[in-house]
């Protein structure tokens, strides 16, 4: 994806799950990114991308391999551009090469997502200075309603038996592999969800593959890291 | 693939045979919401024939289930077969959803 993304046709059609990983990433009251861990956000973008494409019949998964089912456009130039590389790609790769190739775009989801995201007036763009020199672009929030109704649709999913519809079960499994889950419910009450939330993000392979990517990531570092003091 | 519909007298039997992927999946989600529209309280998924499922797939029968379930029923998945159950269980769907060993023990 080489041309910058340009906001989504319809501010008032439901947020793609780029837009609500991004949108849930970011804190209520600071407007900066949450913790998380390295490439969290990278990988996470890039498995929203592919649900979006999955929702949208345009491609399937099965734990072998991605496959396009349409090539048509669907409107959005973010997903219209992954489309056209999957698409144009000489053979079949698996969830996980895909997840690889768009997590290195993560500044262009990041981008376009937060363009939308302030073009819905959901968000607001600020400029600081640090140092009166640096420029610090922080995002602050302007309609809450949206993370407030994500949240609280999730939150009775945890806390309930209720089966979850596909688009919430994407949702949990891309929040709980990205470690953001845990960051916006983290109280008892869900803490003692654990086994619900675990059975929740299991549901979506796409979300399983995000999962297993930051976590490899992670455990390879740590072998990485050399041992200080010696 | 293919879907055969046997109304029982309390249920509505679909059994689906071949592969369930994103280009079969709105055939068969268009069926069950018939089967569900015509009131059918009890949706039978027999997958004793099916040999293929993807994710597309996946999300109808979770979305049987939940239909089934918020109009008063209940959708059942019986005769898995092993490449299926495979798939059910890394998915936690064997947790998840009514899954009895056959059609006479979902009626």
């Amino acid at each position: 994806m080489t041309t910058p993304a340009t906001p989504s046709a319809h501010p008032h059609s439901p947020l793609s799950f780029v837009e609500e990983i991004l949108l849930l990433a970011l804190d209520d009251t600071t407007g900066a990114l949450r913790p998380m861990p390295v490439m969290g956000l990278d990988y996470a973008l890039a498995g929203a991308l592919l649900a979006d494409l999955a929702l949208a019949n345009r491609i399937d998964t099965d734990p072998q391999q991605l496959v396009v089912l349409d090539r048509a456009p669907t409107g959005d130039p973010l997903l219209d551009r992954a489309l056209g590389q999957i698409a144009t790609a000489p053979a079949p790769q698996s969830v996980s090469h895909w997840l690889g190739v768009f997590a290195s775009e993560r500044s262009t989801l990041e981008r376009a997502a937060l363009e939308r995201l302030v073009a819905r007036r959901i968000l607001a763009q600020q400029e600081k200075k640090f140092l009166w020199v640096f420029g610090v672009r922080r995002y602050p929030t302007v309609d809450n309603q949206e993370r407030v109704e994500v949240r609280t649709r999730l939150s009775a999913l945890i806390l309930g038996d209720e089966l979850p519809d596909p688009r919430d079960a994407i949702l949990i499994s891309l929040l709980t592999a990205s470690h953001l889950l845990a960051r916006i419910f983290d109280d008892a009450r869900y803490h003692a969800r654990s086994e619900r939330i675990a059975t929740l993000a299991r549901m979506d392979l796409v979300g399983r593959e995000v999962a297993a990517a930051i976590d490899t990531l992670a455990r390879v570092l740590r072998t990485a890291t050399p041992v200080m003091g010696m | 693939m293919e879907i055969t519909k046997t109304q029982h007298a309390t249920a509505t039997v679909l059994a689906l045979s071949g592969r369930l992927d994103g280009l079969a999946s709105p055939a068969l989600e268009k069926e069950i919401d018939a089967v569900l529209a015509a009131g059918s309280k009890v949706l039978v998924l027999d997958l004793s024939a099916l040999a293929y499922v993807s994710s597309a797939g996946l999300r109808v029968f979770l979305t049987a289930a939940k239909k089934s379930k918020t109009a008063g029923g209940r959708a059942t998945f019986v005769a898995l077969p092993a490449p299926i159950r495979e798939v059910f269980e890394l998915s936690g769907f064997l947790t998840v959803l009514d899954i009895r060993p056959d059609v006479a023990a979902a009626l």
